[in-house]
């Protein structure tokens, strides 16, 4: 399990380039964003052709690691070692997390020009750089120093980011946002304190080779599960998470509901698969809240009434589907195939959803912005006038779904037989509720929509390419099911 | 040239519908005329035809194999079946002229109403005509369902009540009769595995449940030829019908049943089988029971067009019996059929001068009244056999019985005469009283004379083998007819004695008000079982929405629990803390 | 190792005063309803941590305490209470707030066991040390700072005062951290990131504080769970 982590020595050194890369890969979006607060863009034709070296900074590091397989860069200053690591998992998370990120960057310029977005509008572009920055420095991180600067650092900025359209109900959701994830992040940081007193290091690849069950481990465990499943929104710690959304903008929504949270799990599975590699009812409590997760967020999505609740409710139910995976994962007597399987599935789960969920979310934004309603009542009619808005919410509930072809599918496939393997047969239930569920909110949402009776409204006019950047988000999430063979090569790439 | 006819016979029907249906697309409504020559002239070919020969027909690629032929029986078939249809069909153009001025005037539903009859009209003959030439099952199947389905329009024409209830009747009945035809000819061409009708014939008359098939075969024409118990459309059908429609479906598509029988049955043949000869008994019975049943209930009714039905039933019936003697006594067949078809043809030319006739007496034409009532009686006599054809189709049959020493069934069927002639005085007295004034079309009129003169002459121009039919002779004259001064004289005679019920007549149709009554019965049962369901069914429509109701409620309240969630979200995070560090503890220390 | 000891050992009375300053000040301030003073004992408790500090040998810490603790995130609850921006009355004076009793009997027990999970886990983490924790008044004072803060974070629905709460708890944890994990280069580095990290959500949340009061006024700030549903 640690290996798939990528948590072993290297054989190669990374070359020159490969450092300018990783130097942009980090530091680019905070940069870019400082600019963007000084200039704010009105166009996206400059965030485009800003964002091409971010881009080029992923695919150059995708490339080496293509070449020398699992890369490492290591420093110490000041008696502080802090360690990074480049393999397979790590690259297609960062991709992904500039993929997205740029998406949402290109969606914002347009967005912020046609709502009334106030004057705190120009801090948005920080704050967004300073939330892609850190996740890529938590997707690469190795040492639980920098992986608690970046979680508190992609966790304020994302606090800022979400509170700022200034509305009453998104300040109270914002701070409760904010309290609760400073407390997880005490929580976790209460875990390292253990760990750090107990093994005196804080490296991952030195601790995983120290770490022994025992007492220390568990307490650290507990305490870092418990706190960072509060930052993920797992359930039952999840309720947070719709009042942020709620009333947070479209690319906003988007990025939270994409990447950051899934950072947080990332992180949990991470340390659990060092401190916890053979516990057997810690991942069986998480995979039982899962289902329930499932259910619950699908009941959630299925009986509100606002557009945006749904979509965020969503979120809820799909992290269910990764909390499910969990004892395949984790614990003692797994056999290799159903946790290879279980392994490809989790990765491709999350990055379907992200992919989709950010396409969900600005197909939704776009939706409430040009009908100007936040209900699915208000949604009457759109059929007619906004169809491509439409396709596109339709395209990513697809994947949502998990039908074919979608990487939601594909996962999910996978997911299935490895429980089928391992003779899971509760998880295998609440996969196919969870998918009548989000058949369910998603057409109720579609009748709403289809709605011909409605009379007819002034629809404000989209930007141009709003629709299209969320059309490629939700086509890259099929792209990932129909073309999973190489994503899942990556996965399993850099095996000692 | 045969071929070429032949071609010409069967296509000329088909472009003559194509035609209509071009028309109406293409003209205004109040320039379109329903009738024009070319749709006159749709049966010409098939009449040329029947006169220029014998010919066979083998086409591979028609369907399963086409097998035509025109034979000494086909031909004279073809040919009183043509000429009836031409008649009809100027006699109708005369009928619907005014109807088309209606149309013409912007009545739309004259214009439904005629475009579907001038549409559907050729499209029978069509059928009727293949009917006839077919020898193989498949063409022969389909031209009788072409023919019976097409000619549900003739009878519906008028749309009124009495009209729907006619051709109600006689599409039901229809279906009931070719899903006998259809099973009796799958089964006996599966059993005898052959596709032609001289295969089936040959495979009746060696298979074991011959007598069964030929049971549903002859059940199945006999809707179509009016055998008694399945007869009840003809007196619904034909008052209601126009009368060119009905002289058609008289004269000529009645005879495409008895033609069924000629063709299915093995007729003639000396091995006929035991059961084989018992269902010729029978059907033999059930033809003299539907001659004497049909014109002793025909005489009581009011309507023209309803007594001409049941005289129809009463010939049918006499037919009937006429082919069972081609299984009771196959050797009196040869000798007999010559008979049979010439009495079948004058039957249908008489059958449709006098249908046509109750046109005639509903739009008088200016005529001396005496001389319009000697034609319109002329056929009628000529039927009841006591001049013209009439008298020498009585004696085609007679003869070979007389040979044969079947004197038993020459009386029934001369007794029979007396019941038609019974009958045609009725008509002709209910003709009388319900005249009308108003003139009739020369097309009109015309076709009926023509009709007339075909009647009463039909031995001349039917091509029958030569030397199969002669002249009665001198000495036998009053013994074919004496029956008319009978019959005439029972009418009177029962005219009289019926009078004090003032008018009160028995419903036309007879049996079907009894199958309509068993079949209403029958249906309370099921229509009670449907009103349970549906109330069944509303109920669980009612259960499952308030169980509905309370599930939404159930959910509604659950997930008012978010709210709580969201308001001990810390609480939970140091639950979840505790919960699992106390989980990791056990189970380390286990 | 041994010097250190020693050194610890010669300076117990100390340790045990400043624990219990820590302690006194730690519950006065999350437990007072009179805002004000409660902000007033949160400045005496940030003090009492860089005197720690001090104490424990960690002169940086100290330091970033008293920049960060005391004289950045202390000012930003007066910023918060109002009293900072002149002329403007401050509304805030006393967290009106009820909670019902069951309530705070689960967060009391919630609260004892995590003290009781905590004191554990450092248990577990000094016997192999060569500590024992009732000679280290700082490291129990700690476990008794972080589980009644959680308690107290938990408990409140003010959002000031669970924003105190909150940084009392970060103060207790790093306690914690630097108590099992001394004072080496990495913790040291943790707790700078983590006080930087509580100054930055301090001031954030004292801004959103100032914000919800000027648009709503002083029941926004209760407004947390189910009543926020309700009135929208």
């Amino acid at each position: 399990m640690i290996w798939r982590f990528g948590l072993f020595d290297s054989t190669f050194e990374p070359l020159a380039s490969t450092h300018w890369a990783l130097l942009a890969a980090l530091g680019l979006p905070l940069l870019l964003g400082l600019f963007a607060a000084l200039f704010s863009p009105k166009r996206a034709l400059p965030v485009a052709l800003a964002s091409l070296p971010v881009l080029a900074s992923g695919v150059v590091l995708l490339a080496a690691f293509e070449q020398a397989g699992l890369l490492r860069w290591q420093w110490e200053i000041a008696g502080i070692h802090l360690s990074l690591r480049l393999n397979g998992l790590s690259v297609l998370l960062l991709l992904m997390t500039q993929v997205i990120g740029v998406a949402a960057a290109l969606y914002t310029p347009g967005y912020l020009r046609l709502s009334e977005t106030g004057p705190l509008a120009r801090w948005l572009w920080p704050l967004m750089g300073v939330v892609l920055s850190a996740l890529s420095l938590i997707w690469l991180a190795t040492d639980l120093l920098t992986l608690y600067i970046a979680l508190e650092l992609m966790g304020l900025a994302a606090v800022g980011m979400l509170m700022l359209s200034g509305k009453v109900p998104a300040i109270v959701a914002g701070m409760r946002y904010l309290l609760l994830a400073l407390v997880g992040s005490l929580t976790y940081l209460l875990g390292v304190a253990l760990i750090l007193g107990h093994w005196g290091r804080l490296d991952l690849q030195g601790l995983a080779e120290v770490i022994e069950p025992g007492p220390v481990a568990w307490f650290a465990a507990a305490l870092i599960g418990a706190g960072l499943a509060l930052k993920a929104a797992l359930f039952p710690l999840h309720a947070w998470l719709t009042p942020v959304h709620e009333n947070a903008w479209t690319p906003v929504s988007a990025l939270h509901a994409a990447l950051v949270i899934k950072a947080s799990l990332f992180m949990l599975l991470q340390l659990w698969s060092i401190l916890l590699p053979e516990t057997f009812y810690a991942p069986r409590v998480i995979a039982w809240l899962g289902m329930l997760a499932i259910v619950w967020g699908g009941l959630l999505a299925w009986r509100t009434d606002s557009l945006k609740t749904l979509v965020a409710s969503s979120t809820v139910a799909q992290l269910g589907y990764l909390m499910v995976a969990f004892p395949l994962l984790l614990g003692p007597d797994i056999a290799p195939l159903p946790r290879a399987l279980a392994w490809e599935g989790f990765w491709l789960q999350l990055m379907g959803h992200a992919f989709a969920k950010a396409a969900m979310f600005m197909a939704a934004g776009n939706l409430i912005l040009a009908t100007g309603e936040s209900t699915l009542k208000g949604l009457a009619g759109t059929s007619r006038r906004l169809p491509l808005s439409l396709l596109v919410f339709g395209i990513a509930s697809i994947t949502l779904m998990g039908l074919p072809p979608s990487a939601g599918f594909t996962a999910k496939w996978m997911l299935l037989q490895a429980m089928i393997i391992t003779q899971q047969w509760w998880a295998v239930a609440a996969l196919l509720t969870g998918t009548l569920l989000t058949a369910a909110y998603v057409f109720r949402m579609f009748r709403y929509s289809f709605d011909e009776t409605a009379p007819r409204h002034r629809y404000q006019p989209l930007a141009p390419g709003m629709d299209m950047i969320a059309l490629t988000l939700a086509l890259i999430a099929f792209a990932l099911g129909l073309l999973a063979h190489y994503p899942l090569e990556l996965m399993h790439g850099g095996s000692p | 040239m045969m071929t070429l006819l032949l071609a010409l016979a069967l296509l000329w029907p088909l472009g003559v519908a194509g035609y209509t249906l071009w028309n109406a697309y293409r003209r205004p409504a109040t320039q379109r005329g329903y009738f024009s020559l070319l749709w006159l002239s749709a049966v010409w070919p098939a009449l040329l035809l029947a006169y220029a020969g014998e010919a066979h027909w083998t086409i591979n690629a028609w369907m399963l194999g086409g097998e035509w032929e025109l034979n000494s029986l086909s031909r004279p078939w073809l040919a009183f079946t043509a000429l009836l249809w031409g008649l009809a069909a100027f006699h109708a153009k005369g009928y619907f002229a005014a109807e088309q001025a209606k149309a013409q005037a912007g009545d739309q539903d004259a214009q439904r109403r005629l475009l579907r009859l001038a549409l559907l009209w050729p499209l029978t003959l069509l059928g009727n005509v293949l009917l006839i030439i077919a020898q193989d099952i498949a063409s022969f199947y389909l031209g009788f369902a072409l023919m019976t389905f097409a000619a549900y329009a003739l009878v519906v024409h008028s749309g009124s009540d009495e009209a729907r209830l006619g051709a109600k009747a006689y599409l039901i009945l229809a279906v009931v009769g070719e899903g006998l035809i259809l099973g009796g000819f799958l089964w006996a061409a599966g059993e005898a595995d052959t596709l032609t009708l001289q295969g089936v014939r040959e495979g009746i008359l060696v298979a074991e449940h011959g007598s069964w098939m030929a049971a549903l075969l002859c059940l199945g024409f006999g809707v179509k030829a009016g055998v008694i118990g399945l007869h009840v459309w003809l007196p619904l059908a034909h008052p209601v019908a126009p009368a060119p429609a009905s002289a058609v479906l008289s004269g000529a598509m009645i005879k495409a049943g008895l033609l069924g029988w000629i063709s299915v049955l093995p007729l003639g043949s000396e091995q006929v089988s035991e059961p084989l000869a018992q269902f010729g008994n029978t059907m033999l019975i059930a033809g003299l029971a539907a001659a004497f049943g049909a014109a002793l209930y025909g005489v009581f009714q009011r309507h023209p067009k309803a007594v001409l039905a049941y005289s129809s039933i009463s010939q049918m019936g006499m037919m009937t019996a006429l082919v069972a003697m081609g299984l009771v006594a196959p050797e009196v067949w040869p000798l007999l059929w010559p008979g049979l078809v010439l009495f079948a043809a004058h039957h249908a030319l008489a059958k449709g001068s006098l249908f046509m006739g109750t046109s005639i007496s509903e739009h008088l034409p200016r005529w001396p009244l005496p001389l319009i009532w000697a034609l319109l009686a002329l056929p009628g006599i000529s039927l009841a056999g006591a001049i013209g054809a009439g008298m020498v189709s009585k004696w085609g049959v007679k003869s070979p019985l007389y040979e044969m020493h079947h004197e038993s069934l020459i009386k029934l069927l001369s007794w029979a005469a007396v019941g038609t002639a019974a009958l045609v005085s009725v008509a002709l007295w209910r003709q009388w009283q319900q005249r009308h004034k108003g003139g009739s079309n020369p097309e009109q009129w015309g076709a009926w004379l023509v009709a007339i003169v075909a009647a009463l002459l039909t031995p001349l121009w039917l091509p029958l083998p030569a030397g199969s039919i002669e002249m009665p002779p001198m000495k036998e004259w009053l013994g074919i007819v004496w029956p008319f001064p009978v019959g005439v004289l029972f009418a009177a005679i029962g005219w009289l004695l019926t009078r004090p019920l003032k008018g009160k007549t028995l419903p036309a149709g007879d049996l079907w008000w009894l199958y309509a009554g068993v079949v209403s019965a029958m249906l309370v049962p099921i229509q009670a079982f449907g009103h349970g369901c549906g109330r069944l069914k509303s109920a669980s429509v009612v259960t499952a929405q308030k169980a509905e109701e309370t599930l939404m409620g159930h959910i509604t309240r659950l997930l008012s629990g978010e709210s709580w969630l969201r308001h001990h979200t810390s609480g939970l995070m140091m639950v979840l803390a505790v919960l699992l560090a106390a989980l990791l503890m056990w189970e380390g220390q286990r | 190792m041994i010097a250190s000891f020693d050194a610890i050992a010669a300076l117990d009375v100390i340790e045990v005063v400043l624990a219990l300053c820590l302690t006194g000040s730690a519950l006065v301030c999350l437990f007072d309803r009179h805002l004000v003073r409660a902000c007033c004992f949160f400045l005496a408790f940030a003090v009492s941590m860089t005197l720690a500090w001090w104490q424990l040998g960690a002169p940086w810490l100290a330091t970033a305490e008293l920049l960060l603790g005391v004289m950045l995130t202390g000012p930003c609850f007066f910023y918060a209470l109002g009293h900072l921006s002149p002329g403007a009355s401050s509304p805030l004076k006393h967290d009106t707030f009820n909670e019902p009793w069951s309530r705070v009997a689960m967060r009391v027990v919630l609260a004892l066991a995590w003290f009781v999970m905590v004191g554990a886990a450092i248990r577990y983490v000094i016997a192999d040390m060569v500590y024992s924790p009732s000679e280290h008044p700082l490291l129990l004072a700690g476990v008794v700072i972080a589980a009644s803060a959680l308690g107290a974070f938990a408990l409140h629905r003010h959002l000031l005062r669970r924003l105190l709460a909150f940084n009392i708890l970060g103060s207790g944890v790093f306690m914690l951290l630097a108590g099992v994990a001394g004072t080496s280069a990495a913790a040291q580095a943790l707790i700078s990131v983590g006080l930087l990290v509580a100054w930055l959500g301090s001031m954030l949340g004292a801004l959103l504080i100032r914000q919800l009061l000027h648009l709503e006024g002083v029941e926004a700030l209760g407004r947390d769970g189910a009543l926020k549903e309700r009135t929208t």
